[in-house]
């Protein structure tokens, strides 16, 4: 097991450093001059040689002349900036945002905070729902109940949940007023104590909350129904029944174990989304949140920022991936991944 | 041996629903045997939510496919005066109460409004100027007074009574309803000198024009030039307002810019042919002015946009003319009425029954609509009666956005459902059939290209990439980029249906013929798997469609005014558009999402009719 993670841990710093040279090249593409912005003010009180002079200087403090590797390495902090240290990503300086005026990781750590309480809630509320529905859907296969079900998960996943958030807006902001249409606090608000604040929010996030779980109601609740119909249809459900097992016990005991290992990928899928957190929600109720702050970083070419966020993404969607892959050799002990 | 010389696509489609040939048939249909195309066919249709989905996507299909001959685009439109105008068709409908008894009708802006002989007033169409104002809501004064004269302007509407009082009801938040000193004057001392014999309004101001030729004008003086030179007051016969400037006919018959702009107004270049004559009648469009000369001829001049100066042939004499917002209506002396300028709500194409019903007595000519009252009191309209789906924000029908839309939304999703199968299919064969290390570096880029989260990365590319880039090519980025995100799928399942396949006692048929490999893979392999791939192609083109639309919904997509259903309700991500204006998101909304469900039923049918095992789940 050991070797297995070391050498999966390898594989995923290789392929962390060709995504992450990717990503850089990519943003170099982008025509821009740091060190002509750096001199801007100066411009004028300049004569022309001078600023030319001083200009150059600048290009080679900051290292603009020298070639792509090299400027990723010192992005990276592999390399020895001009100044003769490293300071880069791997210590821990993922950037300044020329927009916000502070280190990128100033910038990321309130959205984070949001991000996380938002969609934890969401998915255990989620799961709730779509786990217990899922299995009675499967036990009741082709009852009238399952039929209805099926159509309702076949909108769920059709419809984009940017129309469902317009939709419930309407409804729960406009006509009915219960609650607010966007933000995460009231505005203006003073709050008495740190429980007052937290029920505002949570006010706040109610509908953004129900949003996500609607619009992952549908994909979810038919992954855990079909896989939990391949189980129930094994012969060992049988041989379970013939033994005069209770109902519940072949279900949940029997059938369930085996029907989670499918079902285990998709809920790792989405405690990775917990860090991600939804473009289209965070922006539909404008919530501060990293989907937000990217879709922000994107507007106001801030790209240092949007690059730290994209390389973050890589790293927990990578990381995601490995977790999936060593949490079925614990859900299901037949499974040795080592192999 | 004559199959052989048949196409091969043909022969594929013939087996596909024909079964193999006739000797083979007449043996199967003995026996009952079906080819599994046909068996698929016949669970696919048989399935109900199939049927509803397909007729769905037809309808779908065709409206957008066919749609856009009839609703043409134009990426430029924008009309300030039709904006956000909510679905209805009633904009010339007038009262059947009115019938015979019109003694006055002013055309507004999308509206219209009308006093009988009795001096009861009516209104039609969309009045509701904001969610607060509506014109609609008469004041009780107005309602008590017996009105004789009407003007309407975009937002407001000016009468005046039998006791010569004028009124202003609408919007009058910006000095619409400010009379001058003068005027207020005039109405408490109704004298010779305050005889009003003409009434206009326009964009937030209005004018009336007393017998003794003064003219008063008022309203909001930021937006218009509501002054008027001194030499020319006592002096005026006839005024016309453009949007907001305006135009007088003196009493001598000429035509003279009275306003203070002067050589800055594009109206003040008089054109020389009226020189040497007398005009007899003018009248304006919003960017125009036309003036018609006592030998009937018609002379426009301005600001012509619209084609307002592309005037036709005259069978007689032109009597009288009257401006719309970009046409003007002139009746000629033998009773002809022709129509000229901007066609695109149908405001010039004057209706064949008009000359038929007997003689005219009157017409109104509003921004879009046309009235002519005949002389036996029946009304000949024509022109805007309104849009079925309304309008966005500037103005633009939402139909034709909406079928517009669906062209470009469904064209970036099959395109992109057509690369990702391409990219998909051929890395997926190499991959199953190869094995080894190409199947470990092909799995391997599909596993880092499929891990990664698909918005932002999508975002990105087309933020950094798109930025050098035309609308066009943007969305043919677009179409790549979704392509290049989203061939994972398909190349999984290829590569998983060739290795399955592989085993098959068929292919070690084929092999043991001595069969080429090339020829084992493509011929016998790929038709064999080309289902489940129909399946995936299905299943990922309303993918697509969806991540189009959401990249176009954040403002990454395809950039406006190209309409996409995406982009269509990226304006509808606003609070005030949420409560206000439901139809701006509602029926976007409504089509796409009918649409993705109706893919997403064929996608489940088909694939129930492909794997029937998947139909027990």
């Amino acid at each position: 097991m050991g070797k297995y993670i070391l050498k999966r841990c390898g594989y995923i710093v290789l392929v962390f450093l060709i995504l992450s040279f990717l990503m850089y090249a990519l943003y170099n593409l982008i025509p821009s001059d740091p060190a002509r912005q750096e001199l801007e003010p100066m411009r004028h009180s300049l004569k022309a040689n001078e600023y030319e002079a001083l200009y150059r200087q600048t290009r080679q403090q900051m290292g603009l002349d020298d070639p792509l590797i090299i400027r990723y390495l010192r992005w990276m902090g592999m390399w020895r900036d001009t100044d003769g240290t490293c300071n880069g990503v791997l210590q821990g300086n993922f950037g300044y945002s020329n927009f916000y005026k502070n280190s990128v990781i100033e910038v990321i750590k309130a959205p984070m905070g949001n991000t996380i309480f938002i969609n934890i809630f969401s998915t255990i509320l989620s799961l709730g729902i779509t786990i217990p529905l899922g299995i009675y859907c499967a036990v009741h296969k082709g009852k009238r109940f399952d039929g209805a079900m099926q159509v309702v998960t076949m909108l769920g996943y059709s419809i984009p949940v940017y129309i469902i958030a317009l939709v419930l807006m309407f409804l729960f902001c406009v006509v009915w007023r219960i609650f607010p249409i966007m933000g995460t606090k009231t505005p203006g608000m003073t709050y008495a104590n740190k429980w007052q604040e937290f029920a505002d929010m949570l006010y706040h996030i109610a509908l953004p909350v129900i949003v996500m779980t609607i619009g992952s109601l549908g994909g979810m609740t038919r992954y855990v129904r079909s896989s939990m119909i391949d189980a129930l249809s094994m012969d060992y459900i049988r041989t379970a029944r013939a033994k005069g097992l209770k109902e519940k016990v072949v279900i949940y005991s029997h059938a369930w174990r085996n029907a989670l290992l499918p079902v285990i990928t998709s809920i790792l899928g989405w405690f990775l989304s917990i860090f991600s957190g939804s473009v289209i929600i965070e922006n539909t109720f404008s919530l501060n949140g990293m989907g937000r702050l990217y879709w922000q970083g994107l507007n106001n070419l801030d790209f240092e920022l949007v690059l730290a966020i994209q390389m973050f993404y890589s790293i927990v969607s990578l990381v995601g991936s490995l977790l999936i892959d060593i949490s079925y050799g614990f859900v299901d002990p037949r499974v040795r991944v080592d192999k | 041996m004559s199959e052989k010389n048949e196409f091969f696509l043909s022969r594929w489609f013939k087996r596909a629903f024909h079964g193999s040939d006739q000797e083979i048939r007449n043996i199967m249909e003995e026996e009952q045997v079906e080819t599994p195309f046909r068996t698929i066919a016949k669970n696919f249709f048989a399935k109900h939510t199939v049927r509803v989905g397909l007729t769905g996507f037809i309808l779908v299909f065709l409206l957008v496919l066919i749609g856009p001959r009839f609703w043409v685009l134009d990426l430029s439109e924008q009309d300030s005066s039709l904006v956000n105008l909510p679905p209805g068709n009633n904009m010339m409908s007038i009262p059947s109460a009115l019938r015979g008894k019109i003694r006055d009708i002013a055309a507004g802006r999308t509206y219209g409004v009308a006093v009988d002989t009795d001096g009861k007033l009516f209104t039609w169409g969309h009045t509701k100027i904001t969610d607060k104002i509506d014109i609609a809501n008469i004041p009780d004064e107005v309602r008590n007074a017996d009105l004789v004269m009407f003007a309407a302007g975009d937002d407001h509407v000016t009468a005046m009574d039998e006791n010569r009082q004028l009124y202003v009801w609408g919007n009058t938040r910006l000095q619409q309803g400010n009379f001058t000193n003068e005027m207020k004057k005039g109405m408490k001392n109704p004298d010779e000198s305050w005889d009003i014999i003409q009434l206009e309004a326009s964009n937030q101001f209005s004018a009336a024009l007393s017998s003794d030729g003064t003219l008063y004008l008022w309203g909001n003086s930021n937006l218009a030039d509501i002054k008027l030179r001194k030499q020319y007051q006592g002096n005026i016969a006839k005024v016309a307002l453009t949007s907001n400037e305006y135009i007088c006919l003196l009493k001598d018959g000429t035509v003279a810019y009275t306003g203070y702009k002067d050589k800055g107004s594009v109206f003040a270049e008089i054109p020389e042919v009226l020189n040497n004559t007398r005009v007899v009648d003018i009248a304006a469009t919003s960017s125009t002015v036309a003036a018609v000369t006592a030998d009937g001829r018609v002379v426009v001049w301005g600001n012509a946009k619209n084609g307002e100066k592309n005037i036709p042939e005259f069978s007689a004499p032109a009597k009288n003319i009257y401006g719309g917002r970009f046409h003007y209506v002139a009746w000629l002396e033998n009773g002809e009425v022709l129509a000229w300028g901007s066609n695109k709500y149908h405001q010039t194409d004057v209706p064949a029954s008009l000359h038929k019903n007997g003689n005219i007595k009157e017409i109104f000519t509003g921004n879009f609509q046309n009235y002519a009252v005949m002389n036996d009191g029946s009304v000949v309209t024509w022109g805007l009666k309104g849009f079925l789906l309304g309008t966005d924000g500037l103005g633009r029908d939402m139909l034709t956005r909406i079928v517009n839309g669906g062209r470009i939304t469904m064209t970036v999703g099959a395109i992109s459902v057509v690369i990702a199968a391409f990219i998909g299919i051929v890395l997926g064969g190499l991959a199953g059939y190869f094995g080894g290390t190409t199947d470990l570096v092909i799995m391997r880029i599909a596993e880092i290209v499929g891990g990664l989260p698909f918005i932002p990365f999508a975002m990105i590319l087309s933020a950094v990439i798109g930025s050098r880039l035309d609308p066009t090519q943007r969305m043919y980025l677009i179409m790549v980029v979704l392509g290049v995100l989203s061939w994972t799928g398909m190349c999984r399942l290829v590569r998983a249906q060739i290795l399955a396949q592989r085993e098959m006692e068929y292919v070690t048929a084929a092999r043991a013929m001595g069969i080429r490999e090339s020829s084992i893979v493509f011929r016998h392999i790929l038709p064999n798997i080309m289902s489940l791939v129909l399946v995936s192609l299905t299943l990922d083109f309303a993918t697509c469609m969806l991540t189009e639309s959401t990249l176009s919904y954040l403002g990454f997509g395809i950039p406006l005014p190209t309409p996409t259903w995406g982009n269509l309700l990226q304006g509808a991500n606003n609070s005030i558009v949420i409560q206000q204006y439901w139809w701006q998101w509602v029926f976007p909304a409504a089509i796409f999402g009918f649409c993705t469900i109706c893919i997403n039923m064929i996608g489940d049918g088909l694939r129930d009719a492909v794997d029937p095992k998947s139909a027990e789940r």
